[in-house]
């Protein structure tokens, strides 16, 4: 059951960060056109400025749920460092419960109802339903819902006893 | 709105920080908790879930994952080491030689990057050998290190002033960028100073190397030309008005990209390695900005700024001293938050109060931005401060103990910022930025 756990965070990870990563190339290559149509085919593009509003609110997004499984966010951790192990899990488990709390009322509940309300209103440039791109909200919930999870498990049945202690280390960042 | 809200918000906050929440959750979490107390949940959540979508909703935000990418590109991209060697040229006969070396080597790297921890460990990692055979103390080269790196957020290209000019309602990004150059090398020189007088005093550095033969400089300078040409496209492009920052930081990938080709330093691999660790740090930044978004609409609805602002002037409504107090309470957040959540959390508080007493924007700007970035060199939270001694491998402890002369100078420096708004304005005047 662990270790298939692993796995699927495995893929979750690489699935992510794949995404993220084309997310980039696509926002350069949107960039550069704008400046290129601009410049040299003296006809400046309408839409790119928008597409790569629209990607970046993704791209933040899904970047930052996938930094919830690695524990990646800035957190001043002078209290949690000075724990001991015991007590380390049990903060943890709450900061997990706090994390979770926020994800539900202000990303699922807040953004689904925020995408009923803005599915007929049409953006500018694109014409594409704002609630589109609202649908990140709950679509990012649910991922950092997933990765606390995950690591709140990791932390309660650490496989190898270091485990724990690298958990410990990489917060730290 | 009554103060027990703008309170509750306070309170809420800093018990979930020291309860080591992260920060963007705290940020969000806390002000979500305070629309509840007086707004439907219904409409609370819809509101908050709306501020972290429209705060990063912005064009302008853009620049800061194109100037990451850049930087990590020429982190990589041995355009680090082409700087370094520059800049040995430039100082390295000087008592202290490879502290000075390192510091400006900090300076150029800023000058083409965004980013102060990028800085700290390109050049950290490149110049530390060097320390090692002049014989120098690890944790005074370590401090040097870490103390000058931040220079790279006040001279543009500077990730932090683009967060500055969004979160102020849109200051001219190329008037803060203009504005940063005087700052961010009175940074330097500052710690110039400092490692010049340690230097000399334990006598590091005195067997000064020999003059290199023109052949060699020349061909040192050969070599940086195209990295520094980085400086004159992107930041010439930017002031000149020629395009946007965000498409001025795109260029700067593109530019960084080509040269990496060029010098053959970096494989396709690792370009896909470098866009993911772009899309994690800016996961960071973006998710901290949409969160503080959701706070400044919950303090402007509470009305917290001003009653910061009235308890400030009914202290003293002398702008000396609110300056004073102002620098004292971001040095003491400083120490304890990263720059970015403490940009974003107390521009809006300050800001009004520091427009109110005459100061102009882009002054404001310069001051916290100079304020915070000692924070990010000084204990016990210091990016910068765990990045310099990981790169170095010198006990923080030590490292502590010698960063200390380094921020006295800088705190004074500090103040010379403060009070001379000339030294952030003249720049941008001249370039007609600014009226």
């Amino acid at each position: 059951m662990l270790s298939f756990l692993k796995k699927f965070r495995a893929c979750l990870d690489q699935l992510l960060l794949s995404f993220c990563g084309v997310i980039i190339i696509l926002l350069v290559a949107a960039v550069s056109w704008q400046v290129f149509s601009r410049y040299i085919l003296n006809n400046p593009s309408t839409f790119t400025d928008e597409i790569s509003r629209f990607m970046m609110i993704w791209l933040g997004l899904l970047g930052a749920s996938f930094l919830f499984g690695k524990n990646g966010h800035l957190a001043i951790t002078l209290l949690a460092d000075s724990l001991s192990p015991k007590m380390y899990v049990a903060l943890q488990i709450v900061i997990g419960i706090l994390v979770i709390a926020f994800a539900y009322l202000a990303m699922i509940n807040g953004g689904i109802a925020l995408m009923g309300r803005t599915m007929f209103q049409i953006s500018p440039a694109l014409r594409i339903p704002m609630g589109y791109v609202y649908g990140i909200l709950p679509l990012s919930a649910l991922l950092i819902c997933i990765y606390v999870v995950l690591n709140i498990i990791d932390l309660l049945f650490p496989q190898h006893p270091a485990e724990a202690l690298n958990n410990n280390s990489s917060e730290e960042k | 709105m009554d103060i027990s809200v703008g309170a509750w918000l306070l309170c809420l906050f800093s018990l979930m920080i020291a309860f080591s929440v992260p920060i963007a959750v705290a940020i969000a979490l806390s002000s979500l908790l305070v629309m509840f107390m007086v707004l439907p949940v219904q409409v609370a959540s819809v509101t908050a879930g709306q501020k972290l979508v429209t705060g990063v909703d912005s064009f302008s935000l853009l620049a800061i994952p194109f100037f990451v990418l850049a930087g990590n590109i020429m982190n990589s991209g041995g355009i680090a080491e082409r700087l370094v060697n520059f800049a040995k040229l430039l100082v390295g006969r000087m008592p202290g030689s490879i502290a000075h070396v390192n510091i400006l080597s900090n300076m150029l790297f800023g000058a083409v990057s965004g980013s102060a921890v990028a800085a700290a460990a390109a050049v950290g990692k490149t110049v530390a050998p060097q320390f090692e055979k002049d014989g120098y103390d690890k944790s005074f080269a370590t401090a040097v290190n870490v103390a000058s790196c931040p220079t790279g957020l006040l001279i543009p290209p500077s990730n932090s002033l683009i967060v500055f000019s969004v979160v102020s309602g849109g200051t001219s990004v190329a008037a803060l960028f203009v504005a940063g150059y005087v700052p961010g090398i009175l940074m330097g020189l500052s710690c110039m100073i400092v490692a010049y007088f340690i230097a000399r005093k334990r006598g590091y550095g005195s067997q000064a190397d020999s003059c290199p033969s023109l052949k060699v400089a020349l061909r040192v300078v050969w070599q940086a030309i195209p990295s520094l040409g980085l400086i004159v496209v992107v930041i010439g492009g930017i002031i000149g008005g020629v395009f946007t920052a965000t498409e001025g930081a795109c260029i700067a990938v593109l530019y960084s990209f080509c040269l990496s080709l060029c010098y053959r330093s970096l494989s396709m691999s690792d370009m896909w390695i470098i866009c993911k660790e772009t899309a994690e740090i800016t996961g960071i930044m973006l998710f901290l900005v949409g969160a503080s978004s959701i706070m400044s609409w919950a303090m402007a609805f509470t009305g917290l700024p001003s009653i910061i602002s009235d308890w400030m002037l009914s202290v003293s409504d002398n702008p000396i001293i609110i300056f004073i107090m102002m620098n004292i309470i971001l040095l003491i957040i400083g120490m304890f938050m990263d720059l970015t959540p403490a940009l974003l959390i107390f521009t809006p508080i300050f800001m009004p109060i520091a427009l109110q007493l005459g100061m102009h924007p882009i002054h404001f700007a310069m001051m916290i931005v100079f304020n915070l970035c000692i924070g990010i060199a000084t204990p016990p939270v210091g990016t910068a401060l765990f990045v310099g001694c990981s790169v170095s491998g010198a006990r923080i402890e030590r490292v502590i103990r010698a960063i200390l002369p380094f921020c006295a100078v800088l705190i004074g420096t500090l103040m010379l910022i403060t009070y001379v708004p000339w030294l952030s304005l003249f720049l941008p005047r001249m370039f007609g930025l600014i009226n």
